[in-house]
């Protein structure tokens, strides 16, 4: 497996945000998150993307210990997160030659434009990313987070404030890398994208994660209707 | 070799950044301006006649002006890392905190230093010392005024980094950052007066102070910066 996460707790304060949560991701997989507003999916994410230490719990990525060694393993990951992590005054084109520099990557020059090329941003390489609109800006993260040739794509709330066709485009993207064999985990609240990237589903609700199905064991209505069960069920309690 | 390639770029980075900004460059020239200005108007039209009082009140203006420019370009430059999470973004290419630290200490020092070859001169007019000052007396002056800023940033630049990321840390930063560098701002001041009143540094004491503050603070920020970044 490439990522083990075991038994991970995350507390602010008094507040449990993630609650021993395990959860394993292989080669080839796109493991979606489903999960409300609060409920623990973008501090998890930020524990897998090493951003955050979590309060308890064991992680390893790679076959590293990803909280001991996380200098080595940041370098196995892309991560696209709320936030571009960027530099909004410098363009697309000069924000990936200086992350690639920071990765110590080859012809980089050749490996920016092509990347730029390959989201549909080449006719925008040498304006600031603050005029970006919200779907080239996520093109653009989709960029930023591919351009080290990562093996692990953490990718929190990908579809969020896209049009259709950015959509679409970020949908061609993610089953194009599990195809290239990298392992994919998403976050999302929007069952019907995260059940087409997919290819096994869980539920965060309240920071615990629980494991529903896998893609060829679930329908798309029922992963639905399971997980509105699951919203109401909390609401309630 | 890839840890200086990685500084470069962080340098070169950070540098392009201040420099792109026009809006804060003048900010920061005017603002410099404006309190050399401000102790002028304060002090004149007529300044002391001794050429030692002309001196202390000089020093002290151009002290004062690069302390208060200097936490603006610190809060500056720490609140381009932290807005969108570029700052995260570097963290996750796995470049060393150290590197991150350093780099943001040279391109500070660098661009602080630029304006004091600016604004020195200017202040050197107002307080009717220009006349005194030749070259070589100048360039001892902006070696004295390095190696406090140096100093200054070596320091600033981890206490900007531990306040931009807290609710007001901007006002933050002046509270906790100057206490910490009074003896950074007595020894240039003494060294600056020595300068502008004799040429040349008749006590060592406060140039060792200036120096031996700045070197401590550099080696403790250094050794602190992965805590502070990584946190």
């Amino acid at each position: 497996m490439r990522l083990n996460a075991s038994q991970i707790t995350k507390n602010f304060g008094h507040r449990t945000i993630v609650k021993n949560v395990n959860l394993t991701i292989n080669p080839g997989e796109v493991v979606a998150i489903f999960g409300p507003n609060g409920a623990g999916k973008t501090t998890f994410i930020k524990i897998l993307a090493t951003l955050l230490r979590p309060t308890s719990g064991k992680l390893d990525i790679e076959g590293m210990d990803a909280i001991a060694d996380y200098a080595q393993v940041r370098k196995t990951l892309g991560v696209i997160v709320h936030e571009h992590l960027a530099y909004s005054t410098l363009t697309p084109f000069e924000n990936l030659k200086f992350f690639g520099q920071m990765y110590g990557i080859n012809d980089l020059e050749n490996r920016c434009k092509t990347l730029l090329a390959e989201v549909g941003l080449q006719r925008f390489l040498h304006e600031p990313l603050h005029i970006f609109s919200r779907g080239m800006t996520q093109r653009f993260m989709i960029a930023r987070a591919l351009l080290h040739h990562p093996s692990i794509l953490l990718l929190d709330e990908p579809f969020s404030g896209l049009d259709a066709s950015a959509k679409q485009f970020a949908i061609d993207r993610i089953t194009q890398e599990r195809q290239d064999g990298k392992s994919i985990l998403i976050t999302t609240h929007n069952t019907e994208l995260g059940y087409l990237v997919g290819t096994r589903f869980f539920f965060m609700i309240n920071g615990e994660l629980e494991e529903i199905a896998k893609k060829g064991e679930i329908e798309v209505e029922t992963l639905l209707h399971l997980y509105e069960e699951r919203l109401i069920d909390t609401t309630s309690n | 070799m890839k840890a200086l390639r990685q500084i470069a770029a962080l340098i070169r980075k950070d540098l392009g950044l201040q420099f792109r900004s026009k809006e804060t460059l003048a900010l920061i020239f005017v603002f410099s301006v404006l309190v050399v200005l401000i102790f002028a108007f304060a002090f004149g039209p007529e300044f002391p006649t001794e050429k030692t009082e002309r001196g202390k009140l000089t020093a002290s203006v151009l002290w004062a002006a690069f302390v208060f420019a200097g936490i603006i370009t610190l809060n500056r430059s720490f609140t381009i890392e932290r807005s969108h999470g570029a700052l995260h973004g570097i963290r996750l290419t796995g470049v060393d905190a150290s590197h991150v630290y350093l780099s943001k200490v040279v391109s500070n020092v660098v661009f602080l230093f630029l304006l004091e070859i600016v604004i020195t001169p200017i202040a050197l007019q107002f307080f009717e010392l220009f006349d005194d000052v030749t070259v070589g007396i100048f360039l001892k002056l902006l070696g004295v005024l390095s190696i406090g800023t140096l100093g200054f940033c070596a320091v600033g630049v981890l206490l900007a980094g531990m306040s931009t990321s807290t609710n007001g840390g901007e006002s933050l930063l002046s509270v906790i950052l100057l206490p910490l560098v009074i003896p950074i701002i007595m020894g240039g001041t003494k060294c600056t007066v020595s300068i502008l009143v004799t040429g040349g540094l008749e006590d060592r004491f406060w140039l060792g102070m200036l120096v031996g503050s700045s070197l401590i603070f550099l080696a403790s920020a250094y050794l602190l910066a992965d805590a502070v970044i990584e946190e």
